[in-house]
């Protein structure tokens, strides 16, 4: 093109005058990025004050650390990040096999309305909102509902199963549900990579005598394995973000040694008690820790494949 | 064409298929079942539903859980709410996400990468739950219906996806209309729109029902209760059976029709009954949309 020459003796004023409608807009956006990204952020310096709400910062006294060292002193907090490690941990090692497990089931069933109209049913949950979800979970688990009603009657219990109030159960309620409403959503992802193995390998693997069983483990799962390894990379970097909504809804008074995260204390201490720079100061820390996670998530994927997340 | 034609058919392979389509069946069952049996208990007699047994069929039919619902708890409010929040939410998000995107696809630009950095670091640092709180009662946001739009006009998400659609048309669309001296706004709302229709239905379609789904933002930046959306109005018959006793008792001054009704519910059947006005729209109109977001989160998938 001919401007490509004339691109570097484009005077500033000139670039201006042509660049002049994309700056107003520019400008907007930054201004929006500034009210809805910057401020919240300025707003975790709390952390470090004595905040309370209606007066200017600099009025507060500075404490420095007076909040993170509250914290660890709490008796909450090794409770708070045991169950926080524990439902992650669940969900990167059930929750992260299971829709492989069900994408590898799938791609065994041949091109077909049974196929389709598993994998609609599959991915229906995933748009069910988690009240909905916990609504479902505690209408059929209850002592009347339909589940200990069954169990009850097949005289596999003897009496209800405290499946919600009974705070052992919770983890396993949790990291039930958690499946139930993603897997067939996370199966997308292996079904696209599936589809993209190149065909003749089965062929091949049909004139060496291939049975069903040593084409899915010996072709197709190999062959999905840069994916796999991919998203579990990425998955790390999410470790501490495994969601809150569902232990607010399903979580009890009397299970709460057992759903209190990192976040719904935070919820619960900031927004509900008012302690602000308190929970900040934990959220800050919390924040710091995935970033790590996410960087180092994201340099390992980069070694391992093309993956980057700028 | 699919591997299966290549391999010999043996009593192993339909041994395989047998435990493949049992389990799957199963797993189906186990995602369908929930539904249908809270849906069954809400087309039940509500005093009937709580002697249990309620398994395939409702044992006492009856509208009677969704005409007393509709009557009584604010539902049409709620629902008029939500539906408001899901129309202006993604509207407004698409329509400025899309500019934003827009603007950072234009390769002449000097500051469109800039741009597009700064929103893509919203994407992994931010204020956090307590200063976005505490900023927002400042801004005036709480109690307010604007909470639900305005701080999602613009989101990083959503503007990769489009931008990486916009990218992948051809450019010379928008050099020609450049040329024929067109302003930057009309270029994207004659040009680029039109063009990014298919990405648009996706996205508008995740962020649609992510608006219907929502449930912690009115928690915590409405919680006075005069912007309930349905998601809440569920929560708290569920939570609340002694509000719901409340509300039975109040009936009885209503009228006759109201008073029979409310004789025959019952908390069971009433929290089915909510739970599937707030799940019927997203089931009805999900066949529709299936073939979009399977597209969406492929587009997704490249840079997400």
């Amino acid at each position: 093109m001919q401007n490509i020459g004339k691109k570097h003796r484009k005077t500033l004023l000139q670039r201006w005058k042509g660049e002049k409608e994309l700056w107003f807009w520019t400008l907007l956006f930054i201004a929006f990025w500034v009210l809805f990204f910057l401020m919240p952020i300025y707003g975790i310096t709390y952390a470090f004050f004595d905040y309370t709400p209606g007066r200017q910062l600099s009025w507060s006294r500075f404490v420095g650390l007076k909040h993170f060292q509250a914290f660890f002193k709490s008796r909450d907090t090794i409770k708070i990040i045991r169950n926080t490690l524990v439902l992650s941990g669940l969900n990167m090692t059930v929750g992260f096999v299971m829709p492989i497990i069900l994408a590898l089931m799938l791609d065994e069933l041949r091109q077909g309305t049974f196929k389709k109209v598993v994998q609609t049913i599959s991915y229906l949950p995933y748009f069910i909102s988690w009240v909905v979800v916990a609504s479902l979970a505690i209408s059929l688990l209850n002592s009347e509902g339909v589940v200990n009603e069954v169990l009850i009657k097949t005289g596999l219990a003897e009496k209800p199963v405290p499946f919600l109030t009974e705070g052992r159960y919770f983890w396993g309620l949790r990291t039930f549900l958690d499946i139930w409403k993603g897997l067939g959503w996370n199966t997308i992802l292996y079904m696209s990579a599936i589809a993209g193995i190149d065909q003749s390998l089965y062929e091949a693997g049909a004139v060496d005598g291939i049975t069903r069983w040593g084409s899915v483990k010996y072709i197709t799962l190999p062959s999905i394995m840069p994916t796999i390894v991919l998203l579990f990379i990425l998955s790390i970097g999410s470790l501490l973000n495994l969601g809150y909504e569902q232990n607010l809804l399903l979580g009890q008074p009397t299970t709460q040694d057992y759903w209190e995260i990192i976040d719904t204390y935070v919820y619960r201490y900031g927004i509900q008690k008012g302690r602000y720079s308190f929970s900040i100061a934990i959220s800050l820390m919390k924040s710091v820790i995935g970033l790590v996670l996410v960087f180092s998530a994201n340099s390992l994927a980069k070694r391992h494949s093309d993956y980057s997340i700028m | 064409m699919k591997k299966a034609n290549y391999l010999k058919r043996t009593t192993s392979g339909t041994i395989f298929d047998i435990c493949n389509v049992t389990l799957l069946v199963i797993m189906s069952f186990l995602f369908v079942y929930p539904f249908w049996n809270q849906f069954i208990v809400s087309l039940n007699d509500g005093v009937d539903a709580t002697r249990g047994g309620l398994y395939f069929w409702p044992r006492q039919f009856t509208f009677g859980n969704y005409l007393y619902i509709f009557r009584t708890t604010g539902m049409l409010d709620a629902l008029g709410w939500s539906v408001l929040r899901v129309v202006v939410g993604t509207l407004t998000k698409l329509l400025c996400t899309g500019m934003l995107a827009y603007v950072t696809t234009v390769k002449h630009f000097s500051f469109h990468l800039g741009l597009r950095r700064m929103f893509l670091i919203t994407m992994y640092v931010g204020g956090g739950m307590i200063p976005t709180y505490l900023w927002f009662i400042k801004l005036g946001l709480l109690e307010t219906f604007h909470v639900y739009w305005i701080p999602g006009l613009l989101s990083a998400y959503e503007m990769m996806i489009i931008a990486s659609y916009i990218e992948g048309l051809p450019d010379s669309m928008f050099e020609s209309a450049r040329i024929d001296g067109a302003r930057e706004i009309t270029t994207y709302l004659r040009i680029c729109i039109p063009l990014c229709v298919p990405v648009f239905a996706a996205l508008g379609i995740m962020v649609a029902v992510g608006h219907w789904n929502s449930w912690f933002d009115v928690v915590v930046y409405n919680p006075s209760g005069k912007y309930d959306t349905l998601q809440i109005v569920l929560r708290n018959i569920l939570i609340q059976s002694d509000k719901v006793a409340k509300l039975m008792s109040d009936a009885t001054v209503g009228s006759a029709a109201v008073k029979s009704a409310a004789a025959r519910i019952s908390t069971v059947s009433m929290r089915a009954a909510t739970m599937m006005i707030v799940t019927l729209p997203i089931i009805v109109v999900y066949p529709f949309f299936q073939k979009y977001f399977i597209k969406g989160i492929s587009i997704g998938a490249v840079k997400g």
